[in-house]
């Protein structure tokens, strides 16, 4: 479904942020990676959706290569939900409309329908009754929540996460967990940048470490915690996992 | 003549001819600070733009323009314009603008307000800009929006509400400004009063009368922008102005 061939992004001419990175993600699979801040996790999850630019290599997203002028890149990112650290929800517009504003301009659905979705969808994550509610008027988690939501009311085949729950109060980051471990269990492809492992642990088919551009160990979940093969992801777990 | 003898007569305010020079010299200070403040707007928001955009020439020129006409005494530009800017003409052009343009200093007023107050819309304007971080824009593109939409539906709104605070007192600033046109021999409202009281010597009710015109308007302008605000209040965006 996601297929990443040999990718390597550069920030500028000294400043090499990706080295050719590979990997294929099956349909339904949930990946996690990790890894150290600047490794370039967030830049990779970007490129998958065309957010940014790599200059070697090649992406092919359900058979449609991300870079090849002829893509319809919009139309791709449709079908790609994508959820941020510190949420991004619109501020100006209540979680209603945040949630309906690209089913509305972007699949042209009516209002009607739009927000029955949105209800739905609201329902799904747990907080209908914050509907009306503009972004400030909400905790940390629910905004989490109603951005997940704003994703889904695209009917994404794929979703990615940048670091869902690092911005969150530790009593809240278990309600975003939740209704990501249900997604992951309805057979969505997901591709997860956290440092939760045990939500690495309990959904992912398969965990990569990343550190300084490059793919440094990828394994299933019990291979991953219990056998690391490289030193450096071993010194890596040794610091998270206390 | 000490103070104390001083006979107040209100009406050299009203009293024929100089009733009508108020009221043209309060109407040629709306129209002149309005001219400028359009060109300010548009000046400013372009300048603004290059401030930003990824191409080193642009944003060199947004600069240029920015450094130059803050830092450089509001006088001394009024002079330039009216004084030196017609010089740098072809001499043909200088003599069509003395016959054609009896009312050049009007124009030089309303070039050197406009471009003046443009670099300072265009500095907050750009903060404005800045101010959205980055995952704002990815937010949007990831669902599908086009530049386009995204700019439509969620920079520009979001953009509007951070800057109406300072561009309102740009504005008043500007319109204040306008008096500073009496130096090139504007007749507006305060160059009026001083005129009035070579006629009179009742110069104590004339510059009063040009104060409260400032201070009426000013005030009128401050309640509508607050007015506005609410309006388009939503929570934790703009502080609501009490």
């Amino acid at each position: 479904m996601i297929e990443i061939k040999n990718v390597s992004l550069w920030y500028d001419k000294n400043h090499q942020v990706l080295n050719d990175i590979s990997e294929t993600i099956q349909r339904g699979q949930t990946v996690v990676i990790c890894g150290p801040s600047g490794s370039g996790k967030s830049s990779l999850l970007r490129c998958i959706n065309g957010l940014e630019y790599f200059q070697k290599g090649d992406i092919i997203v359900n058979g449609v290569s991300v870079q090849d002028p002829d893509t319809n890149i919009h139309q791709l990112r449709s079908n790609i939900g994508m959820v941020f650290q510190h949420f991004e929800l619109y501020p100006h517009m209540t979680a209603m409309e945040n949630i309906t504003l690209a089913p509305l301009r972007v699949r042209k659905k009516s209002k009607n329908e739009a927000e029955k979705k949105a209800m739905e969808i609201l329902e799904r994550v747990g907080i209908p009754e914050q509907a009306l509610k503009y972004p400030a008027e909400l905790s940390g988690g629910q905004k989490q929540r109603v951005a997940i939501a704003r994703a889904l009311a695209m009917e994404p085949k794929i979703m990615l996460f940048d670091e869902p729950t690092s911005a969150l109060d530790p009593e809240m980051i278990k309600e975003v967990l939740d209704v990501m471990i249900d997604l992951a269990g309805e057979g969505m492809t997901m591709v997860v940048v956290t440092h939760e492992m045990g939500f690495a642990r309990e959904v992912a088919h398969e965990i990569i470490f990343m550190d300084k551009g490059r793919m440094i160990e990828k394994g299933s979940g019990h291979d991953f915690f219990n056998h690391p093969k490289n030193e450096r992801t071993r010194q890596f777990l040794s610091r998270i996992l206390i | 003549m000490g103070f104390l003898n001083y006979t107040f007569d209100w009406s050299v305010l009203w009293r024929h001819p100089y009733g009508n020079m108020f009221i043209k010299g309060v109407v040629t200070t709306i129209h002149l600070s309005l001219l400028a403040w359009m060109i300010a707007v548009i000046v400013g928001i372009a300048i603004g733009i290059f401030r930003v955009l990824p191409i080193r020439s642009f944003r060199f020129a947004g600069s240029f323009y920015v450094q130059i006409f803050r830092n450089t005494p509001f006088l001394v530009q009024l002079f330039f314009w009216y004084f030196a800017a017609p010089l740098l003409l072809p001499e043909p052009a200088q003599e069509w603008l003395y016959d054609n343009v009896p009312n050049y200093a009007y124009w030089a007023g309303v070039a050197a307000l406009g471009t003046y107050t443009a670099s300072r819309v265009a500095e907050h304007f750009r903060s404005g800009l800045l101010a959205i971080p980055h995952d704002q824009y990815r937010a949007a593109y990831s669902t599908g929006l086009t530049t386009m939409q995204t700019y439509r539906y969620v920079i520009a709104p979001y953009a509007f509400r951070i800057i109406i605070p300072p561009f309102t007192t740009e504005f008043l600033t500007c319109f204040k400004n306008s008096s500073l046109a009496m130096t090139i021999g504007v007749m507006e409202v305060t160059h009026t009063a001083y005129y009035v009281d070579s006629f009179t010597s009742h110069g104590l009710e004339t510059t009063t009368a040009a104060s409260l015109v400032y201070l009426c308007i000013a005030l009128c302008v401050a309640l509508f922008m607050s007015f506005v605000e609410k309006r388009i209040y939503i929570p934790g965006m703009i502080a609501r102005g009490q």
